[in-house]
């Protein structure tokens, strides 16, 4: 396993096995009766529900009651408010994906110095640290999805193409990993390729900026969207306007995982492991509270889909055969 | 200081004869009031009253003057005592920014920082410091001006700080760097310093890592509020960084704290404290041990095609591999033999210990721990803490961006630029950039209005 990225505080990657339980673990936990809040970025989607899927598992294994799985709707202000209730509820611990930087620091500090333990999802809002405010951070190689999804696309890029880069606004540590991996891979290996980089801070923006960057530089033959959600639906938006642009991504859903089995417009995707990261994110709850000593960042491997590969892919990612239509188009079901 | 042209050395020289001007006059009160502001010593203008001893008239007509460069804010409201609630003064950290980069043997760190030295960003990635220096500034270059793209509001740097793997020289009476120190062998000739100025148009500073790291641990970190401190970090070198009365004690040229240089003795064998605790002998040690049998999780790993470094030789102690445990304790013992003289010598409050090895385990910092214990004067450890820093390598930025921002708001360098309202409009620097571009010295831009008709202080 190669971890390409370097943590929020320029940490090196702890693998996810550094953190596992033993059975005396478990049965501690379960003596010691823990409470745990979840606060997400969005209830919506394949990836959380199988990140809350994983860590659901494991706490009920070790007698952690999650008291409550917080939406948060991409809003700094719901997190906020939310957070600050929560210290008033005093969970044990909370686990939660910071969906901004500056907007929700003093939030997760005051967390802290409630005493409450914090394991954090993806981001570390910048001036948290571990060991005085969070415990761990539990992540994908967000840099190595950048440089997967670059390595991916540019097979299908002619000499000298341009290539639109879609980035998310926010101050996040996972999406800027994969922009700017994303980009230095290009840099690095096809300096041919020149790219284009817009950022949307709502998801359902992705779509209008796409459209504006293909009018701005119609020369555009590919494009990097940093989650599939806002990915689709630049890829719905391009086909309406009749643009044929290969595309690439990170995280296999379903619609993205459908396009990649029919080749376009998606043809690479860099796929994170959120079931895994699930459990992970709660193996190091469960060790935190139990007083053990966890590494400051623990990080997943992404992994690389292609047509070849995308309906076993699907099976490791999502726990469940790929859809119909995917075997249909790789010629796998009628 | 840098040699002013005739034509700048006139705009700024005060006149011999008649008044003075107004404009002249204001500095000296404008720089100390911005830096009770600053440090929020002061934060109502009656507080600035009392603590600058100047006049009721005088602190309003600078607080208006600073209001209008954009360098203080009193929309705010404070808490009322029993009367009308006093409005607070604060700093406009975010009127500019400064770009902040650590350099590590294998990786880089940038961030940009607010005015008064916190992180508003930062991202690290591996990067190989042995390779050519255009490519290592190209990098660089292209990471800050992603960082600044993604501020918002749009605002403009007023400085570069780097935190590079090596002593750097102290640069004398100049305020910022005006050329390239040779730091590392690979940046040999190469205008690191320079390239950069000219590009970002905006002063540079640069410190060791080991220095930044020490500011960072002492301004946000496990130092905070401290007096006396020393900072180790360990890696391939050892270097310590010395807090002496709440300030960073660099030395005659810039070269305090270089302990991997001393000699021990371990074994009967003879070396720099580098050569014989390092990460370098700690790799080497684990090879040994791995091809020798004697430690099976390293032998484990060779076999599974794994290479091994000193965070695998580490790794291996954490989880109790013997070998590796005595490679650790031998190195933490030594290590800390050395750190025991300084801490003899200076009697600090704390000892942070930073640097990846001592990140990934315990046993190095036990080893450490056991002989500064073992070899200090009783008084000496009575109180010590000895910990591990929590900052990572966030503690370089945090550190950078604290250089800068008492660089630019140190009295003497402040003075001549706060009526132009940038440092970048700084004599000095103009000076040195107009010699950079062989060009003719830019004028200073015009004092606000506000400035006009200034009474005297």
């Amino acid at each position: 396993m190669t971890i390409f990225g370097l943590g929020p505080h320029g940490e090196r990657a702890a693998p996810p096995e550094r953190v596992s339980l033993l059975p005396e673990d478990c049965a501690a936990a379960k003596a010691a009766g823990k409470r745990v809040a979840v606060v997400l970025h969005t209830l919506n989607g394949d990836w959380t529900k199988l990140q809350i899927s994983g860590m659901l598992g494991i706490f009920g294994d070790c007698g952690v009651v999650v008291t409550e799985v917080v939406d948060c709707g991409f809003s700094a202000d719901r997190q906020v408010a939310e957070l600050d209730r929560l210290i008033a509820a005093k969970p044990d611990a909370i686990v939660a994906l910071p969906v901004a930087n500056e907007q929700v620091v003093a939030a997760f500090r005051r967390v802290a110095l409630a005493g409450i333990r914090l394991v954090l999802l993806e981001n570390v809002p910048t001036g948290l640290l571990p060991g005085t405010h969070y415990t761990s951070l539990v992540s994908s190689d967000n840099f190595g999805l950048g440089r997967m999804a670059a390595a991916g696309l540019s097979p299908h890029l002619a000499q000298g193409a341009a290539v639109g880069i879609l980035g998310f606004a926010a101050d996040f540590f996972a999406t800027n990993g994969r922009e700017v991996a994303f980009i230095n891979w290009m840099q690095a290996n096809r300096s041919d390729v020149r790219t284009h980089v817009l950022r949307f801070g709502a998801v359902d923006a992705a779509a209008d900026l796409a459209q504006r960057m293909i009018a701005d530089y119609p020369e555009i033959s590919g494009f990097f969207v940093v989650w599939d959600t806002p990915a689709t639906a630049v890829s719905i938006r391009l086909e309406a306007a009749g643009r044929s642009i290969v595309m690439a991504t990170v995280d296999l859903g379903e619609d993205v995982a459908i396009s990649l089995a029919a080749s376009k417009p998606f043809v690479s995707v860099a796929a994170q492991q959120p079931f895994q990261q699930g459990e992970v994110a709660a193996r190091t709850t469960v060790l935190a509270l139990l007083g053990r000593p966890v590494p400051a960042w623990i990080a997943l491997p992404g992994i690389p889909v292609a047509r070849d590969n995308v309906a076993d892919s699907f099976q490791i990612i999502w726990r469940k055969p790929a859809p119909r239509e995917v075997l249909r188009l790789l010629g796998m079901a009628p | 200081m840098l040699p002013h042209t005739a034509e700048t050395a006139e705009s700024t020289r005060t006149r011999g004869k008649g008044r003075p001007r107004n404009s002249e006059t204001a500095g000296p009160s404008l720089v100390e009031i911005l830096n009770l502001i600053r440090s929020e010593r002061a934060t109502t203008r009656q507080a600035l009253e009392r603590e600058s001893e100047l006049g009721r008239a005088v602190v309003a007509d600078r607080l208006q003057l600073l209001s209008d460069l954009g360098l203080v804010d009193e929309s705010e409201l404070g808490l009322a005592t029993g009367g009308r609630a006093p409005r607070l003064v604060r700093f406009s950290a975010r009127r500019g920014l400064v770009l902040v980069a650590t350099l590590d043997q294998t990786a880089i760190g940038v961030g940009v920082s607010d005015l008064s030295g916190n992180l508003l960003t930062e991202h690290h990635e591996a990067a190989d410091l042995t390779a050519p220096a255009a490519e290592l500034a190209s990098r660089l270059a292209a990471l800050f001006h992603w960082c600044l793209e993604r501020q918002t509001p749009t605002t403009a740097p007023w400085g570069i700080s780097l935190s590079v793997p090596g002593t750097v020289p102290s640069v004398g009476d100049s305020a910022f760097m005006t050329a390239t120190p040779p730091v590392l062998p690979a940046w040999e000739g190469f205008p690191l310093v320079e390239t950069l100025t000219r590009q970002f148009d905006v002063p540079i500073w640069m410190r060791s890592s080991v220095e930044t790291m020490t500011m960072g641990e002492l301004h946000a970190g496990a130092g905070q509020g401290l007096r006396s401190m020393l900072f180790i970090k360990v890696g391939r070198r050892i270097g310590a960084g010395i807090v002496c009365d709440g300030q960073l004690y660099r030395g005659a040229q810039g070269a305090a704290g270089l302990i991997g240089a001393l000699p021990v003795i371990s074994d009967g064998l003879t070396g720099t404290l580098d050569a014989m605790a390092g990460s370098d002998m700690i790799q080497r040690e684990g090879r040994v041990a791995a091809d020798s049998g004697r430690s099976p999780v390293l032998a484990d790993l060779v076999r599974r095609g794994g290479d091994i470094t000193s965070i695998e030789v580490s790794q291996a102690a954490q989880i109790g591999d013997p070998a590796a445990v005595a490679i650790l304790t031998r190195s933490g013992h030594l290590i800390g033999q050395v750190v025991a003289t300084l801490a003899n010598a200076l009697n600090p409050d704390m000892i942070v210990l930073s640097g990846t090895l001592v990140q990934t385990n315990d046993i190095l910092l036990a080893g450490i721990r056991e002989a500064v214990y073992g070899a200090s004067h009783p008084l000496v450890t009575r109180d010590l803490r000895i910990i591990r820093s929590q900052m990572g390598s966030s503690a370089g930025l945090v550190g950078a961006a604290r250089v800068a921002s008492e660089a630019i708001f140190a009295p003497a360098f402040l003075k001549d630029w706060i009526i132009q309202g940038k440092p970048t409009l700084h004599p000095d620097f103009a000076a040195f950039r107009a010699d950079e571009d062989g060009a003719a010295v830019p004028q200073p831009e015009p004092a606000p209005p506000s400035v006009q008709g200034r009474s005297g202080s």
